[in-house]
């Protein structure tokens, strides 16, 4: 029904798909996984009509099909549940599953047909949530099933389904296998995508493995097993560009200590330890919670509970509840979105740096630009620029990572926290920023990082902590760990899979 | 009662929204026998009916998301049109000056992704000085006709009180009965999600500039009748007491919440307010330093949860 014949995309100088190529039928449930950044979701956005394809073809029926909005796709009869709410909190549930498509007699809202239909679509779904509470009130498991109930209520031959189960409890992923054998009897093609393999084998008959951007293979389930599948995801090679780690100094004293850390009311609880002279990576599939705790324990979203403490010269300090806090504890953040969470793009390279040198200023002390300091740090950190007073906005990704980064050097903090060190950044740029990560630690300084980009932390991290499901599930040697080692953590929770 | 809590996720209706206006008037009934009589009464009703107009149109703005401070500018344009065009073509050439100022607004809004205070503040600018250009001196007579249909009785009952209630069933019925109204609370809680749903967001957002232009149109028209003369400076303080009146009404300027009769409740009490007061005897500045305290009080009451960010 659906043929991708060397479908490319890109993403500036990053290739998203590389000459993907397969076939899918009408009524099968078809997997597609791979580990993070395989471009799982950007195949299945280019058929959403989220954005076009760079090259090749995807064919619908024979027939050359580029949806190029959400709409295009709809008409063409592909139905998407996306991972993001679409849901609007103030329209209940009845309002939000015709929002678009309202009944209308005599030029009026039809609220009684609405009703009706809304009902028998969620009670299609095993569900019983009251068709007329507000969005805003329910739970997130339930906005979820409502996005589902809306996807699948649309009139359409193919459903994309990304990551769905995500939110979801298990008697309602029981429901949605229910929900996806009726499909395929309806004789429809079901995209089903997501890394958990058990839903995969349970639920789907064919299932279709991506690595870097590319097509590894198409398999039926029943012809597979889980082993295969992960070998089929792992195996990229690892490039040279990380600094060499130095000789392990588990005497180092400790820099962070986390107790019992919850980052949800009713969620397993993290404990672990970080040392100066260290890097750490938390390592996961995405949304398993790795970013929760680094949030947390950056005061930018606290947790629900445990205790995180900072060792320096003033004795230890409680932290992980407000971000000033932290920041004069010593700690630096660098947040995945630098552009809206980091820097202050409208100001200069100077003034940027300059305003982490001010934590600890009183605020009505008149502000001394340092143009050495600066011009020291700039040469430092090898950051390409006209000058220290070119706006941050006017550089590159890599550029402005590094004068996040370097913001913090001047403030003279000792540990950092970085989600995604290199979201955004060059390959270039990428070797210097591992290499001033190292360059911190090996002066005294600790580093946690939460990366989706798994190579990465097997490159640079000193120890490797896998999180799954809010929990930290393995504790692996940077050094020795393999990306297998990792993904069967990740993806099973143990190492036998 | 518990239905109210939870509906005002969208209505923004709370108790004390709806309490203002009839403690108020109990009070006021209390304290002043002028205040009691049917005179006043319907003075009260013609005193408020070009802000509830107004005001309505405001509210759909603000469900949308926006806001839009011409109004009082438009209402004042209206004015000058009406005593200087020829009487058979004054009232539409007022309609389409309104369709005009809120197809600007609305792309202005939209396409060039100005921010509606803005943008509403460059036409409210533009717009009064066309009104002073076409009708500097205060005066000019009113066609007859209109002048009848502002002031005139029916069956014993104020034509204000038609006036009202014509535009506060329109806004009901778009609001609460149409699809327009709910792409609009839908547009307001989160444009991007409500994109994804297939509503073209553009459309609907200049769709609710265009009537809430009109809608001002339409104030404009009444109170130039009612008063009897053109002044191109007669709809100031509109601009803000609509917003005033609505965020008493338990209407959110971040989009997504508000409701015809919480409008209607905070028309009400300003219009009390202000007329009660009067009566009185109190100084119109106290008058106005009253009315900001009690809406800061009133919304500190309210329910404070912005939604869909």
């Amino acid at each position: 029904m659906i043929s991708f014949d060397k479908v490319t995309k890109r993403f500036g100088s990053n290739l998203a798909l590389r000459d993907v190529s397969f076939d899918c039928d009408a009524g099968t449930v078809h997997a597609i996984t791979g580990e993070n950044g395989a471009g799982k979701s950007t195949l299945m956005n280019l058929l959403a009509g989220v954005f076009p394809a760079d090259g090749g073809e995807i064919r619908l029926r024979g027939k050359p099909i580029s949806p190029e909005r959400p709409a295009d796709a709809r008409r063409l009869g592909i139905s998407t549940i996306f991972q993001e709410l679409t849901l609007l909190p103030n329209l209940t549930v009845a309002e939000n599953l015709f929002l678009g498509r309202e009944p209308l007699r005599l030029g009026t809202i039809d609220r009684s047909t609405m009703r009706e239909r809304a009902r028998s679509m969620i009670a299609r779904l095993g569900s019983r949530i009251d068709i007329d509470a507000y969005c805003g009130e329910l739970s997130v498991a339930d906005q979820h099933l409502v996005e589902i109930a809306k996807g699948v209520s649309v009139d359409a031959e193919i459903f994309i389904f990304d990551e769905p189960t995500a939110a979801l409890n298990a008697p309602e992923v029981e429901k949605l296998g229910e929900l996806l054998a009726s499909l395929r009897a309806a004789g429809k093609l079901v995209f089903y995508v997501s890394h958990r393999l058990d839903e995969i084998f349970r639920f789907c008959d064919r299932v279709s493995v991506l690595k870097d951007g590319q097509h590894v293979e198409t398999r039926a389930t029943k012809a597979t097993t889980r082993d295969e599948l992960v070998s089929l995801m792992v195996g990229r090679v690892l490039s040279q560009f990380f600094p060499a780690r130095p000789a392990r100094r588990d005497a180092a004293p400790v820099a962070l200590s986390v107790e019992d850390l919850r980052v949800d009311a009713d969620g397993p609880q993290v404990s672990f330890e970080l040392r100066f002279g260290e890097i750490v990576g938390l390592a996961g599939l995405e949304g398993q919670g790795q970013r929760d705790i680094i949030r947390a324990l950056s005061g930018l979203e606290p947790g629900a509970g445990g205790k995180v403490t900072k060792s320096g010269e003033a004795g230890p300090t409680p932290i992980g509840t407000d971000v000033v806090k932290t920041a004069l504890a010593g700690i630096g953040f660098v947040p995945e979105d630098r552009k809206t969470e980091g820097l202050y793009l409208p100001l200069s390279i100077g003034e940027n740096i300059t305003l982490g040198m001010l934590r600890r200023l009183p605020i009505w002390r008149m502000v001394r630009g340092r143009p050495h300091v600066i011009a020291d740090l700039i040469r430092r950190l090898n950051v390409r620029s006209a000058g220290a007073r070119q706006a941050v906005g006017e550089l590159s990704g890599g550029n402005q990572q590094k004068v996040m980064i370097g913001r913090w050097l001047a403030a003279g903090i000792d540990v950092l926290l970085l989600e995604e060190p290199t979201r955004g950044v060059d390959v270039g740029a990428k070797a210097e920023i591992y290499g001033l990560l190292r360059e911190f630690t090996d002066g005294g300084g600790a580093v946690l990082t939460v990366s989706s980009e798994l190579l990465e932390l097997l490159g640079l991290c000193d120890r490797i902590l896998v999180v799954r499901r809010n929990e930290i599930v393995a504790e692996l040697d940077g050094a020795q760990a393999t990306e297998e080692d990792v993904m069967r953590y990740a993806l099973v929770g143990h190492a036998d899979a | 009662m518990l239905d109210l809590a939870r509906k005002s996720r969208r209505t923004g209706l709370s108790p004390i929204v709806l309490a203002l206006p009839l403690v108020l008037f109990v009070l006021l009934c209390l304290s002043s026998a002028t205040f009691r009589s049917l005179e006043n009464l319907a003075n009260v009703n013609s005193q408020i009916a070009a802000l509830m107009i107004a005001a309505l149109g405001q509210g759909i703005v603000a469900i949308s998301g926006g806001i839009d401070l011409s109004v009082g500018s438009v209402m004042s344009l209206t004015s000058a049109i009406l005593v200087t065009a020829d009487p058979a073509w004054g009232v539409p050439l007022a309609l389409a000056m309104g369709v005009c100022v809120g197809l600007v607004n609305g792309f202005g809004v939209t396409l060039f992704r100005v921010h509606p205070l803005v943008m509403t503040l460059a036409t409210m600018t533009f717009v009064q000085g066309v009104a002073l250009l076409l009708h500097p001196v205060p005066g000019g007579t009113v066609p007859s006709y209109l002048r009848t249909l502002a002031v005139s009785q029916v069956a014993g009952l104020p034509a204000a009180l038609f006036w009202c209630a014509a535009a506060i069933l329109l806004a009901w019925y778009l609001l609460n009965r149409s699809r327009f109204g709910m792409r609009t609370y839908a547009v307001g809680a989160n444009p991007v999600s409500a994109g994804r749903n297939g509503i073209a967001v553009t459309r609907l957002k200049v769709a609710c500039f265009v009537l809430c232009s009109l809608s001002a149109v339409v104030a404009g028209i009444f109170l130039t009748a009612r008063v009897g003369a053109g002044d191109a400076t007669m709809g100031n303080p509109y601009s803000l007491d609509t917003v005033t009146a609505m965020a008493l009404g338990g209407v959110q300027l971040a989009g997504g919440t508000g409701s015809v009769l919480g409008i209607v409740a905070g028309v009400i009490t300003l219009g009390l307010m202000s007329n009660g007061m009067n009566l009185l005897g109190v100084s119109p500045f106290l008058r106005a330093a009253v009315t900001g305290a009690l809406l800061l009080v009133a919304i500190g009451l309210q329910r404070r949860e912005a939604i869909g960010a």
